[in-house]
C-alpha cells in the first residue's frame, strides 16, 4: 500500500471531518503526571578572586539552598505543584572598583556579610480545558529581610492541529526593597519594582523523533532598577549606582528536543536577548540525556553565554564622561561564559535520586566580538546538588 | 496482557504490552469507563440515552461539542454517498431486523427516515419529524475503539491495540515496532478467520452481515438497508476497511457494503485504504496483504 | 552581533518550513516523544534552579513561560 500518495478528496474529506473527534495530545508534556514529591539540594560556591587586584575579602558568595516540591491531580481535570525553596547565603560580593595602575580596575568587594536567608513559595494549577488545551495559573512569594517579591502569572496552550501547539500568557511581578543598613551607607529606604511580562510560542511534533518549539518573550520593568548595595567611581568619587527607571527586553528562545535512539536524546536550545540598555546576548545551550541499563540516566551538557554591556557600564568613570546614568555592576558589563554540567538520575520503584555537578566561568575573554570595557567582577562558580523524588503512582 | 470484557452487544478484548500492571489496569479502567459513557450516550438500544432524548423532543437543542462533531461527521458521510449512510434510518434498520416487514411497514418507515427531515446547524439539533429513530450504530463503536486507544495512550500505554468486537484500534505497534497482527472474521463461518493481517497504523474495521443475515426463501437479505428504498443490500457479506483511525476505517467499510459490489468495489479503490472485501460466494478481492 | 542574528532566523525559518512540510505524526507513532527524556523539561525543579543561578549572575533574564518573581540577587 502506497502510504505516500496523497489521499483521495473523499478521504481528505473524511479525515478532516473525523479530526475533530478524537484530539490528540500534540506533545506529551501536557500528560499530567502522577503524584510525586521531591526534594532538592543545592550548594552554590563562587571562586575566590584571582588574577584582578582586590581590595578587601576575596572570598565571594556562597548559598545554600533546599527546595521542596509537590505534585498531584485536584479532581480529575488539574494539577496542583507547590514549591517552597530556602535559601542561606553568605559571602561578599563587588562593591565597586576604581582605576589602578595603567587604568587596569581594582575591585573592591564589601566586607563578609552576615548570614542571610531567602524563603520563597509558589503554586501553580494547571487545568485541563478540553479539546487539549491548557490553562495554568500561578503565584509565587519570595521574602528575605531586605525584598519581597509577589507574582501572578496565567498561561494557555491550544493545540493548533495534531502537530501544532500554541502557548500565550502574561505575568506580574511586584517587588519591594529595603536595603539594609540603609541610614549607615545613606542608600534610599524604600523602593518597589514592578515586572510586566508576556510570551508567546509555537511548538511543532516535527517527526516521532523531535519536537521544536520556538517563543518570544518581552518585559517590561519600571521602578527602582538600580542595585542599592553597589557604587560606581566617577571621578575621584563614590556614587551609588544609578540606572534608569525603566527597562524593556524582548528575547526569542528556540528549544529543540532529538530522539537520537530510544534511549538517548538531544536538547539544544538557543535564546537571543536585547533590552534597552543596550544590552544584547546569546545562549547556547546542549545536553545529551543518556539512559543506561539498570535505570540509570547520565546527562552531560555545556553552555555557553555572551553578553554585551549595558550603555551605561564601566568599571570606573570619568567626571565629564559620565552621563545620567552609571552602574559598574559586573552583571551590566561584556563577558562571555563556558558552562559543563554532568547530571546522574537513578530509579529504585518510586524512588528516584538525583544528583549532579556544574562548573561556570565567565570572562571578558569569551564574550563574542569582545567586551568593549574590563569586567573585573566576571565570576566563576561551582555548583553541586543531590536529590530525591518520590512518586505515588 | 489481554482483557476480554462485553459491551455494546459485542465480545471486546484489550492487548496491552511492555507496561507494569498498574498501568495496564488503569488502561483497562479508561478503556471500561469510556465505552459505558459512550453507550450510556449513544446507545439506540436505550430509552435513557441521549440520543434517545434528542429524537424525542420537538424543540431545538443545543448539543455537546463531542455530539456536533459526529452530527458533522454523519453528514459528511450522508452527503459523500448521497444519502446511503444515513443516522436517521433508525426506523428502518429496526424493522429488519430479524424479520421480514410488510411493505406497509416499510412504507410508515421511510416516512420518518431521511436526513431532510432533521435539520442540523452546529450546534443546534432540531428533529421536526415525530417517531423518528436516530442510529448512531455504525460510527460509535469505531468512535469508541479510537477514544479508548487514545486513552490507553495517555496513561502511558505504548503497545497495543483495542478491540472492540471486531473493529480495532491500534494503541501501538509492538515493542519492538513490528505491527500487530490481527485476524478478519469469516463471513458466514462461526469463530474463524477469513485472513489475518498486519496493523501498521490506525485502526481496522468491518462491515458484515455474517452475524445478522437473514434468510427468507432462499434469499439472503443483510441487514444493511439502504435507506432510500426500505430494502437490504445485495452486496459484499464483508468489508474490511484499514485507515488512520477506526472511525474512518468503519464509515469507509459500512459505506462500501451500502454501495453493493460493483460501486462498493469501485469507491474503496478511489479510496485508496487498504480493504478486504468479501462477497456471497466467499471470494475474497482487496489490495489488504494476507 | 548582527550576522549571527540573520543566521539564527534563516536556521529557525528553515525548521518551521520543514516542520510544514513533513506528513503528521500519528498517535500511534507518538510513544517515543513520550519518554521522560523528550520533555521541554524533564526535570522542572533543576531547570528552575538553575535558571535562577543563571539569571542571578548574567544581565538578562530567564526562560520562557511566564515570569517568575524577583529576588534580591540580580
Amino acid at each position: 500500500m502506497n502510504t505516500n500518495k496523497r489521499p483521495s478528496p473523499s478521504l481528505s474529506l473524511l479525515l478532516a471531518a473525523s479530526a475533530a473527534l478524537v484530539g490528540h495530545k500534540a506533545h506529551a508534556e501536557e500528560t499530567s503526571t502522577a503524584p510525586s514529591i521531591g526534594y532538592r539540594f543545592n550548594v552554590y560556591d563562587e571562586d575566590a578572586f584571582s588574577g584582578a587586584p582586590v581590595i578587601g575579602s576575596d572570598k565571594r558568595y556562597h548559598v545554600d539552598t533546599q527546595q521542596l516540591d509537590f505534585s498531584g491531580n485536584v479532581g480529575e481535570r488539574n494539577t496542583l505543584n507547590v514549591d517552597a525553596t530556602h535559601e542561606v547565603m553568605s559571602g561578599s560580593s563587588p562593591w565597586y572598583s576604581i582605576p589602578g595602575p595603567n587604568n587596569k580596575p581594582i575591585q573592591v568587594l564589601s566586607g563578609a556579610t552576615i548570614r542571610d536567608h531567602r524563603s520563597a513559595i509558589s503554586a501553580s494549577l494547571m487545568h485541563d480545558a478540553g479539546g487539549n488545551s491548557t490553562t495554568t495559573g500561578s503565584v509565587s512569594y519570595s521574602a528575605e529581610r531586605d525584598y519581597h517579591a509577589t507574582a501572578i502569572g496565567l498561561e494557555h496552550t491550544i493545540p493548533l492541529n495534531t502537530a501544532l501547539t500554541l502557548g500565550f500568557g502574561g505575568s506580574l511581578s511586584h517587588d519591594v526593597i529595603e536595603p539594609t543598613d540603609a541610614e549607615i551607607f545613606d542608600r534610599i529606604r524604600h523602593a518597589q519594582k514592578n515586572t510586566y511580562s508576556a510570551f508567546g510560542s509555537l511548538s511543532w511534533v516535527l517527526n516521532r523523533a523531535s519536537v521544536l518549539e520556538s517563543g518570544i518573550q518581552l518585559n517590561y520593568q519600571s521602578g527602582y532598577l538600580s542595585d542599592p548595595y553597589k557604587l560606581a567611581t566617577v571621578g575621584e568619587a563614590q556614587l551609588p549606582d544609578t540606572r534608569p527607571d525603566r527597562r524593556t527586553e524582548a528575547a526569542w528562545l528556540v528549544r529543540y528536543r532529538l530522539a537520537i535512539n530510544d534511549n538517548a536524546a538531544l536538547h539544544a536550545d538557543s535564546r537571543v536577548a536585547v533590552n534597552s540598555w543596550g544590552q544584547k546576548s546569546v545562549t547556547l545551550d546542549a545536553s545529551l540525556y543518556q539512559t543506561l541499563p539498570g535505570d540509570w540516566q547520565i546527562i552531560p551538557g555545556v553552555r555557553y553565554y555572551t553578553q554585551h554591556s549595558a550603555r551605561f557600564y564601566a568599571p570606573f568613570f570619568d567626571a565629564n564622561d559620565a552621563g545620567s546614568f552609571y552602574s559598574s555592576d559586573y552583571r551590566l558589563g561584556g563577558f562571555g561564559s563556558v558552562a559543563g554540567h554532568l547530571d546522574l538520575r537513578k530509579q529504585f520503584g518510586r524512588w528516584e535520586f538525583t544528583a549532579g555537578m556544574e562548573r561556570y566561568h565567565a570572562t571578558t575573554r569569551y564574550a563574542l566580538g569582545g567586551a568593549n570595557a574590563a569586567n573585573p567582577g566576571a565570576v566563576s562558580y561551582t555548583r553541586i546538588f543531590a536529590g530525591l523524588d518520590y512518586h505515588f503512582d | 496482557m489481554r482483557f476480554e470484557f462485553s459491551t455494546m452487544g459485542c465480545p471486546c478484548a484489550l492487548h496491552v504490552e511492555d507496561v507494569g500492571d498498574d498501568v495496564a489496569r488503569r488502561a483497562l479502567a479508561a478503556t471500561l469507563a469510556e465505552v459505558d459513557r459512550l453507550d450510556r450516550k449513544y446507545s439506540h438500544y436505550r430509552d435513557d440515552s441521549l440520543l434517545a432524548t434528542l429524537q424525542r423532543s420537538s424543540e431545538s437543542i443545543d448539543v455537546d461539542d463531542e455530539t456536533a462533531n459526529l452530527f458533522d461527521f454523519a453528514a459528511e458521510l450522508n452527503r459523500q454517498s448521497d444519502g446511503l449512510f444515513d443516522i436517521t434510518a433508525g426506523k428502518l434498520t429496526r424493522l429488519w431486523d430479524g424479520r421480514k416487514p410488510a411493505q406497509k411497514e416499510i412504507d410508515a418507515a421511510l416516512r420518518v427516515t431521511g436526513w431532510h427531515r432533521i435539520e442540523w446547524n452546529r450546534p443546534t439539533l432540531h428533529v421536526t419529524t415525530r417517531n423518528m429513530h436516530l442510529d448512531f450504530g455504525g460510527l460509535v463503536k469505531e468512535y469508541a475503539a479510537d477514544r479508548c486507544a487514545e486513552l490507553c495512550r495517555e496513561v502511558g500505554v505504548q503497545s497495543g491495540v483495542v478491540d472492540l468486537g471486531g473493529d480495532l484500534a491500534l494503541i501501538g505497534p509492538h515493542a519492538n515496532g513490528e505491527a500487530w497482527i490481527v485476524g478478519i472474521k469469516a463471513p458466514r463461518a462461526e469463530g474463524k478467520a477469513a485472513a489475518s493481517i498486519a496493523l501498521p497504523r490506525g485502526g481496522l474495521a468491518t462491515s458484515g452481515d455474517y452475524e445478522r443475515a437473514l434468510i427468507i426463501d432462499g434469499k439472503r437479505y443483510s441487514h444493511i438497508v439502504d435507506p432510500r428504498s426500505g430494502w437490504p443490500i445485495e452486496g459484499f457479506a464483508s468489508v474490511s476497511v484499514v485507515a488512520d483511525s477506526c472511525l474512518v476505517a468503519g464509515s469507509a467499510s459500512t459505506l462500501a457494503m451500502l454501495l453493493g459490489i460493483e460501486r462498493g468495489g469501485a469507491w474503496l479503490r478511489e479510496l485508496g485504504l487498504p480493504h478486504l472485501c468479501i462477497d456471497g460466494e466467499g471470494r475474497i478481492s482487496g489490495d489488504i496483504k494476507i | 552581533m548582527r550576522p549571527d542574528f540573520r543566521l539564527l532566523i534563516l536556521l529557525v525559518v528553515a525548521a518551521l518550513l520543514a516542520g510544514c512540510a513533513t506528513k503528521p505524526v500519528q498517535p500511534w507513532e507518538r510513544g517515543r516523544l513520550a519518554k521522560w527524556d523528550m520533555r521541554w523539561d524533564p526535570d522542572p525543579m533543576q531547570a528552575a534552579a538553575d535558571d535562577h543561578a543563571h539569571f542571578s549572575k548574567e544581565g538578562t533574564s530567564g526562560a520562557i513561560g511566564a515570569a517568575g518573581g524577583g529576588c534580591g540577587c540580580n
